[in-house]
């Protein structure tokens, strides 16, 4: 499709404050910032006008004492037709741009990539073509303060990577309730909704020699360019961090993350995988307290955690952490809620495989200083097992 | 011109605020009166009220959001030189307000700061906004500008009070139990799913149903009202502008209320019950919830402005002694915005429809946007050749036409289809639906409250500490909402506890000026008490104002009227009528007047 072309290439100041210094990823984000510059000039033209008029009468016709108002018509017909018409033949015109572009936007070509979404309180899953998920994650805020001795800042976000001067088709889907994905540099979201799919185009940018983004882990500088995804429909307690960051590549370097992810995993790391890709949002693995509890073994003011020690619930009980635990709280998360805790879970059942649900168990496992097999070698576990009838004993 | 003199004759009969000696006798007046006045005052406190906790909820999401919420890992080195990690989470501003109070121990900074926004939403929107000009100043000023004793039924309007202020209860304990976060819109299959075990969110529910039951009967005894209460001599066109104003919002309650009783009602049986019509897991369709919930809150939407307009509408021809220009335009334009309001509710799902409907809807949408500029049109030729006095009404009436115009311009975006693509749901639509409904219906509430404030109350307030007040509501409400439209094309989502660091200084500039904004308002509670202990005694008519509530005392008798009035002239016939109870010299005609 030809397209009335409407910004120009260089974006000027107004159009750098609306927007911000980055531009816009597309040709199609580009043609709306240019509709968007069109309909704002004309709002200025307008409140301008308006304005101007209204101030100068207030200051002319202001009030003067024993002088009355003129007189002046109380309709003029023709005034009142001139300023019905101009305003409805400008809006049909917004009209029909608004149309185009909007096709312009949501619709991509038959050989596009496709890119399956999934939305989940609260993180995003993408799921490539071959099946692979992105294992990669950074940071909300890379601040890193070493006058300060601050070295890492926020919660982890998953990288979503793909390639540079391609079609992409999003076909996404919500496991939960109503979330929305946008992807602010092409300037488009659209609702991801439970049991229904919906999804856009969009075509990624080349990248130029000024896109470069710093590694995550390393602080090398690569090529690459990083940008925000946010979910901008309202969905719960962390609405807020669920973000990801869309990162453009070249070709090389997409194709050899889709050879390195594709390669089968340790339960362990697959775990560690869904972990980040899935239940980060709510369970920290540092001793951070979420939504929910942290998973490592650590015992702080709200009591002990880790795999292998007993949990205090909300009625006042006990039970011990174990896998059938971990399971019951995956498939059944109201069933034991953990004192201090709300029940904000949804259940996992039909989201995860059994065979991920075993992974996770697998990296909650490796993550505890209680040697999994607990029940066998006595000599190494006697100590953390009199601390777990301790904690349980103190609670009744 | 009606030439009865409003203080010839029965002389015995005190103001409407007159009561019998001792405390309780008065509260039981107050509390079973009848009288259109007396529930109208019961309003304006009751949303004012409602107003200030909504209020103060703002300004906890404005004070939440100075700081990103950010947890930081530190090293330090401890006594024995080891290397030791810390964890520090700064920018929960909420939690330790909260903690300071004892409350919220298990909540996190989000859950507050969620809770707190659907507060701020629901309390504001079903509670103040919706009733705030209609059944405060509409209440009292209908009859009397109609030449009327009462409304049409004087119990059902009490009635309707009650019912206004048991919905409120409802939610305020709703509030009270720990509040909900479902956001005002109550979203399915959020609302349904989230704080499974408890009430509080059929309580609020239920609240926003009941405050529908008031807003219908309110709105079924206005156009009874008007229809058959109309003092001899007015006919349709000779009616305020302000009445058109109220007719037409009256008819959009009538209409659409009922639609978001039976919704609501659907979602407190999805929610205990299960029945499975929103819910995807069986089958229902989430999406058909926000059709529901839009085909009467879009509408709504001009529930809340028309009656702003039309006070914006008597503000300006009385401050400016101007007949109001294209009368017929204006009336017929609060219709045809009544009307098309129930065509465009799609625009608030762009995101998650069809195509088709997507492009129907925002062509719509550009429909009701015509007859809305044509009245801003309207109201600024109405200044040419006036007589413009500058007051504190007149003040906000003009600032209405400047964060109306912007509230109006910066829909159009919204409206087109690729560019809200961008914008829907984000800190844009949150500073254009505040430019709209607090720049224009708050500002333009405020405007009314001092146009009338003499007449309901009979004193006058100081001039100089109301202006200043609201010249802080100016500069406090566009530092804080104008710079929320950059943040909003910049990529800022809308309901977000937390951002990105890129976000940071708009977000602060805009709490300043909540800072700003609050200490407008309070300047403005102080310039009132201190008016009603304090203020000197109001004339009749102070402002030379030509519609019939002038011609009453101030404040008005019991049953408003003397005698009956019967309407000779125009509401806006400034050039032909000294107004009544005024001096012609200070009130001149032209030279021509009367003759044409």
């Amino acid at each position: 499709m030809t397209m009335p072309t409407l910004a120009s290439g260089q974006p000027d100041i107004l159009q750098e404050m609306i927007f911000g210094k980055t531009p816009a990823a597309s040709e199609a984000a580009a043609w709306s910032d240019g509709l968007f510059m069109m309909i704002t000039w004309f709002s200025i033209f307008f409140f301008v006008l308006l304005m101007g008029l209204m101030v100068y009468f207030t200051i002319k016709y202001r009030r003067r004492p024993g002088v009355p108002a003129q007189p002046s018509p109380h309709h003029n017909t023709l005034l009142e037709i001139f300023w019905t018409v101009v305003p409805s033949s400008s809006m049909l015109v917004m009209f029909v741009l608004g149309f185009w572009g909007y096709s312009y936007k949501i619709v991509s070509p038959d050989n596009a990539m496709e890119l399956r979404i999934q939305g989940m309180k609260w993180s995003w899953v993408a799921t490539y073509p071959n099946g692979a998920t992105s294992p990669e994650t950074q940071a909300l805020s890379k601040v890193v303060d070493t006058e300060n001795h601050i070295v890492t800042q926020g919660k982890q976000y998953p990288i979503f990577y793909i390639p540079e001067d391609t079609d992409v088709k999003l076909n996404m889907m919500a496991t939960d309730v109503i979330h929305s994905f946008w992807i602010p540099e092409f300037r488009t979201k659209m609702d991801v909704v439970p049991n229904r799919y919906t999804g856009y185009g969009f075509r990624t940018p080349k990248l130029t020699a000024n896109d470069t983004y710093a590694h995550q882990e390393t602080g090398e500088v690569m090529s690459g360019r990083d940008m925000w995804i946010f979910c901008a429909e309202y969905c719960g307690d962390d609405h807020s961090r669920m973000a990801a960051t869309l990162r453009v590549v070249s070709r090389e370097v997409y194709d050899q993350k889709m050879i390195d992810w594709g390669v089968q995993l340790s339960p362990i790391d697959a775990g560690e995988k869904i972990w980040k890709q899935v239940c980060a949002s709510c369970h920290q693995i540092d001793g951070t307290k979420l939504v929910g509890p942290t998973w490592n073994s650590v015992a702080n003011a709200d009591g002990q955690f880790g795999y292998g020690y007993a949990a205090e619930l909300t009625d006042g009980s006990t039970v011990m952490r174990d896998a059938n635990y971990y399971r019951e709280s995956i498939l059944d998360p109201n069933a034991k809620i953990v004192k201090g805790f709300a029940p904000a879970m949804v259940s996992y059942q039909g989201i995860l495989s059994d065979e991920d649900i075993d992974n996770v168990i697998a990296f909650i496992q490796s993550i505890s200083d209680l040697d999994p097999n607990a029940d066998e070698n006595t000599e190494s576990t006697e100590d953390p097992e009199s601390q777990a009838e301790e904690s349980a004993g103190s609670e009744t | 011109m009606s030439t009865l003199d409003a203080n010839a004759g029965h002389h015995d009969e005190g103001s409407y605020l007159s009561g019998p000696p001792g405390m309780m006798a008065r509260i039981w007046q107050w509390a079973t009166t009848v009288d259109h006045k007396k529930i109208g005052v019961m309003y304006l406190f009751a949303v004012l009220t409602m107003f200030f906790i909504g209020g103060m909820a703002a300004m906890a999401v404005r004070y939440d959001l100075l700081d990103p919420i950010r947890t930081q890992t530190v090293e330090t080195l401890n006594a024995a030189g080891d290397l030791e990690t810390t964890t520090i989470t700064t920018g929960e501003s909420l939690k330790e307000i909260m903690s300071g109070l004892g409350m919220g121990k298990d909540l996190t900074e989000s859950q507050i700061y969620n809770r707190a926004f659907t507060l701020h939403g629901a309390v504001m929107v079903f509670m103040f906004i919706v009733p705030s000009i209609p059944a405060s100043l509409g209440n009292f000023f209908l009859p009397i500008m109609l030449g009327a004793k009462d409304v049409a039924f004087p119990r059902l309007n009490l009635l309707s009070w009650y019912i206004y202020v048991f919905g409120c209860l409802f939610g305020i304990m709703s509030i009270l139990l720990g509040g909900v976060d479902t956001g005002w819109t109550f979203y399915t299959p959020y609302s349904t799913s989230t704080d499974a075990d408890h009430w509080r969110v059929v309580l609020m529910v239920m609240a926003a149903f009941i405050l529908g039951f008031s807003s219908i009967l309110t709105g079924l005894n206005f156009v009874v009202t008007v229809h058959k209460l109309r003092a001899p001599g007015m006919g349709w066109f000779d009616m305020p502008l302000m009445i058109w104003a109220l007719y037409a919002t009256s008819i959009i309650q009538v209409l659409a209320t009922p639609v978001i009783g039976i919704t609501l009602l659907l979602l407190v049986f999805e929610r205990i019950m299960h029945i499975g019509i929103f819910d995807p897991a069986m089958g229902g369709d989430p999406v058909l919830y926000q059709h529901f919930f839009w085909f009467y809150s879009h509408p709504v939407v001009y529930v809340m402005i028309l009656p702003a307009m039309g006070i914006i509408s008597e503000i300006l021809a009385v401050h400016s002694r101007k007949h109001i220009f294209g009368y017929r335009a204006i009336a017929f334009s609060s219709l045809g915005i009544a009307g098309v309001s129930f065509l465009v509710w799609g625009h608030h799902i762009f995101t998650a429809m069809g195509e088709l409907a997507a492009i129907l809807f925002s062509g719509l949408t550009f429909l009701v946007a015509i007859p809305t500029a044509i009245k801003v049109f309207n109201w600024i030729a109405t200044l040419y050749k006036g007589s413009i006095v500058i007051n504190t009404s007149m003040c906000y009436a003009l600032m209405f036409l400047f964060t109306f115009s912007i509230g109006g311009l910066t829909g159009l975006p919204l409206a087109t289809l690729a560019t809200d693509l961008h914008l829907h749901d984000s800190y844009y639509v949150v500073a254009h639906f505040h430019y709209v409904m607090m720049g224009g219906t708050v500002i333009a509430f405020m405007g009314g409250i001092h146009h009338w404030w003499p007449k309901m109350f009979g004193k006058m307030f100081n001039e100089k500490g109301a202006m200043l007040g609201m010249a802080l509501v100016f500069i406090g409400f566009n530092v804080t909402f104008f710079t929320q439209f950059f943040l909003g094309t910049q990529g800022m989502p809308r309901r977000y506890a937390n951002y990105v660091d890129e976000f940071q200084t708009l977000h602060q500039i805009s709490t300043y000026g909540s800072w700003i904004l609050l200490a407008g308002f309070l300047v403005h509670l102080v310039v009132f008490v201190v008016s009603l202990y304090a203020g000197k005694k109001a004339p009749a008519n102070p402002w030379g104002g030509l519609t019939l509530e002038w011609e009453c005392e101030s404040p008005p008798i019991e049953h408003n009227f003397h005698h009956e009035p019967i309407v000779k002239h125009g509401p806006y016939d400034f050039e032909s009528v000294v107004p009544p109870h005024c001096d012609p010299k200070e009130f001149p005609l032209p030279e021509n007047g009367g003759h044409h």
